[in-house]
């Protein structure tokens, strides 16, 4: 498995020589007939399952961003995640705004609610600044909750699904190429940002902040940054369940519940790991799905799993894998060199 | 060891396949996605797959069997949309039952009419689920446009009409609420004293007591899930509320919690339900001694009851409807247990009123149940008593 691993990374990186978005635009093409392997292979349901796991990950890798590169405890993001689907929402219910105004719009005050929730960072830490997240995501589904204007409690309905002249994005298969599209390119900017100089001040703040202020790194500005660009993607990936059919949003969707479960795929990927944060939303997505009919056992197996990759994989599964991969390159290269002697 | 793992990995995709191709013909699938995370939420699914399981051991329906699905969705609407997304596109299932809460029906709503698969709704009032006009969908309880005319009636005409309002925030009751102020006004002219909007799981209502307490009011009508309404119900007599002022539930005050949790807070609660465990019928009484048995519940509130009589409604249409069960059926077969659903007609069952269906895709037609019985709680605690004030069929276009 870890020589699969190995050889496709190899091979992608091969790739990346010729051009940086080569590999990204192999991986695209790879996942274009996905929803046709499924549907006929398996069910037209897990079309369904693989756009929310497209969600998912749009999600978890938006708060890797702040919590894996940059070290932010946030507890938060749900919140954001519930900005950006109820405003896009409105805007397209009430204002008539196609999608493709309404999102992005829906993500520039998510943005903004990102500075607002990333405030608190400025002056705390850990715990603390896990409980400031925790209040200021909760207070933004109690207020969905209770104004009438955000959809109160029958929520919101009859959002209109995204479309393109005629064509609309109302079938699972169409929504899977917009959630898709927006999941790689979210991936890829992701990366782009973790190997950019703001990319390393991130990770500067999070092994040291006092050393990397020393270093000259606006220590509470990457850190309101972070939590911005998290904000972006939870905003993104908000207005895309909005809109995603049956176009029906509720402040139970928002809960806390829905936050650890969030965290529960970025503790099992891996924090501050990339691709972890993408199997982890996979995988969860997964299990949670077939462990449907096991419903009375549902919390206590997620619960467990925490508990144990906690316990025994800190770094989750995508630490695992690169760790597997970082020891395989050491004793190919020892036994190359013990080959030229 | 790679030959093993290459094994499993296999296994995986072939057990994932064989279930996505588990439909089998010749019987009928059901799917119920219901909130199961209350102890009475796990016992009314329970009682649906009972019943089932008899109906089968009797022999089935014309000879084939029933397979039913059961899902959690927690209330919540997402997990309803995909529960009812795996039933109807991996189970193939030729009816949807659900939801328990009206926020995760709602979007189901939407789910089954564009899939053309007919669903039968066991708990949910509020009163946009029928007003969708999706001709997929029926309504086995009592809709929230008929309980707030029941309730505003008996309380203008006995109580008076200064009425507080404390009004949870999920969705069946803030219908509620809306529905009692709204036929307040229609029927009697009166205005609210005093509303308060309140968290779906609020715990202290103490602020909004006081002030209703110097607001000189007639009645306080507590709009809540039930054990948000049972705290409600205690800190009223805590603020100094007498029990001269009346407490008016919402539909969920038939729910065992709120006698227990409220105990002596819980006397003198009126509210309009489905059902009354004090009914004398016997198909009532044999109903209150099976739950009893079987579930050791003291006494069945109508959220059981509508269960029950959603069961019996579904087998009396799937005996009528004209089905196929082959693979190349579904479509059919779907529309035959619709058409099947909307010809039950007068089915006397435990709710208070026949329940009715038509084909027409809205409110008048799928609102099966008009009947609402006004019960009020003469005894708090495990072992509660209640009293049947009235019973009300209400017509048809009550509220629309």
């Amino acid at each position: 498995m870890i020589g699969f691993f190995t050889g496709v990374e190899a091979f992608f990186t091969g790739l990346s020589r010729i051009h940086r978005l080569l590999p990204w635009i192999l991986a695209y093409i790879l996942l274009l007939p996905l929803p046709f392997l499924l549907k006929f292979g398996i069910s037209e349901y897990y079309v369904d399952l693989a756009n929310r796991a497209c969600l998912f990950i749009l999600l978890s890798v938006g708060l890797n961003i702040v919590k894996g590169f940059c070290g932010q405890v946030t507890v938060g993001h749900i919140g954001l995640y519930a900005i950006g689907a109820v405003t896009s929402a409105l805007l397209a219910i009430n204002y008539q705004l196609p999608f493709w105004v309404s999102a992005p719009i829906a993500i520039l005050i998510t943005g903004l609610a990102g500075i607002i929730v990333g405030l608190p960072s400025v002056r705390l830490e850990g715990a603390y600044l896990a409980l400031a997240t925790l209040g200021l995501g909760e207070s933004v589904r109690i207020m969905i909750a209770v104004t009438p204007a955000f959809g109160s409690s029958t929520g919101i309905m009859m959002i209109p699904e995204p479309k393109i002249g005629e064509f609309i994005f109302n079938s699972f298969e169409s929504y899977y190429y917009l959630v898709m599209t927006c999941a790689i390119i979210g991936i890829y900017l992701s990366f782009a940002i973790l190997r950019s100089s703001t990319g390393r001040a991130f990770q500067a703040i999070r092994e040291d902040a006092i050393a990397a202020s020393v270093a000259g790194i606006n220590v509470p500005f990457y850190k309101l940054l972070a939590f911005v660009i998290s904000a972006l993607y939870a905003g993104l990936a908000g207005a895309l369940f909005a809109h995603m059919p049956p176009g029906y949003l509720h402040h139970n969707n928002f809960t806390i519940i829905e936050m650890v479960t969030l965290l529960l795929m970025v503790v099992l990927g891996g924090i501050g790991n990339i691709w972890g944060g993408v199997i982890g939303a996979i995988l969860v997505t997964v299990i949670y799905d077939q462990t449907k009919d096991y419903y009375f056992y549902q919390p206590l197996i997620f619960g467990i799993i925490m508990v144990v990759m906690v316990v025994f994989m800190p770094h989750g599964i995508g630490g695992v894998v690169k760790q597997a991969m970082i020891k395989r390159k050491f004793i190919e290269n020892q036994e190359e060199s013990r080959g030229s002697a | 060891m790679k030959k093993r793992k290459n094994f499993i990995s296999v296994l995986v995709i072939a057990g994932m396949m064989l279930t996505a191709l588990s439909a089998v013909a010749g019987e009928i699938r059901i799917g119920i996605t219901m909130r199961m995370v209350s102890e009475n939420g796990q016992k009314y699914g329970q009682m649906m797959m009972d019943e089932i399981d008899m109906i089968n051991k009797a022999g089935g329906i014309n000879g084939n069997q029933i397979k039913a699905t059961l899902m959690n969705d927690e209330c919540k609407s997402d997990k309803g949309v995909a529960n009812a997304n795996k039933m109807i596109f991996q189970n193939k299932v030729h009816l949807v039952v659900g939801s328990s809460c009206s926020s995760v029906t709602l979007p189901i709503v939407d789910v089954t009419a564009k899939a053309e698969v007919p669903q039968i709704v066991p708990h949910s009032t509020n009163s946009k689920i029928t007003q969708k006009g999706s001709e997929w969908v029926f309504r086995v309880p009592v809709s929230g446009r008929f309980y707030g005319g029941v309730n505003a009636k008996y309380t203008g005409e006995n109580i008076g009409t200064r009425i507080a309002y404390i009004c949870a925030a999920d969705a069946a009751s803030q219908g509620d609420c809306e529905k009692m102020q709204g036929q307040m006004k229609a029927q009697f002219g009166a205005d609210p004293v005093y509303v308060a909007q309140v968290q779906e799981k609020e715990v202290d209502f103490r602020t909004h007591m006081q002030k209703i307490k110097s607001a000189n009011v007639n009645g306080v009508m507590i709009a809540a899930l039930a054990e948000t309404m049972a705290r409600a119900l205690v800190q009223s007599y805590e603020a100094g509320i007498g029990p001269e002022v009346r407490r008016i539930g919402s539909s969920s005050a038939s729910n065992s919690p709120v006698p227990a949790i409220a105990g002596d807070a819980a006397k003198g609660v009126f509210f309009a339900a489905a059902y009354s465990h004090s009914d004398k019928r016997p198909i009532a009484r044999m109903f209150n001694e099976m739950t009893r048995t079987r579930y050791g519940i003291h006494a069945p509130d109508h959220d059981f009851s509508q269960a029950y009589d959603l069961i019996r409604i579904v087998e009396i249409a799937l005996r009528n409807a004209d089905l196929e069960l082959t693979n190349s059926s579904l479509k059919q077969d779907r529309i035959a247990i619709r058409d099947a659903i909307a010809g039950v007609r007068n089915y006397q069952g435990l709710a208070s009123g026949p329940i009715s269906f038509c084909s027409d895709p809205s409110p008048v037609c799928r609102d099966g149940n008009r009947t609402a019985v006004l019960i009020a709680y003469t005894k708090g605690g495990e072992e509660y008593e209640l009293e049947v004030l009235a019973r009300v069929t209400m017509p048809m276009d009550f509220g629309l």
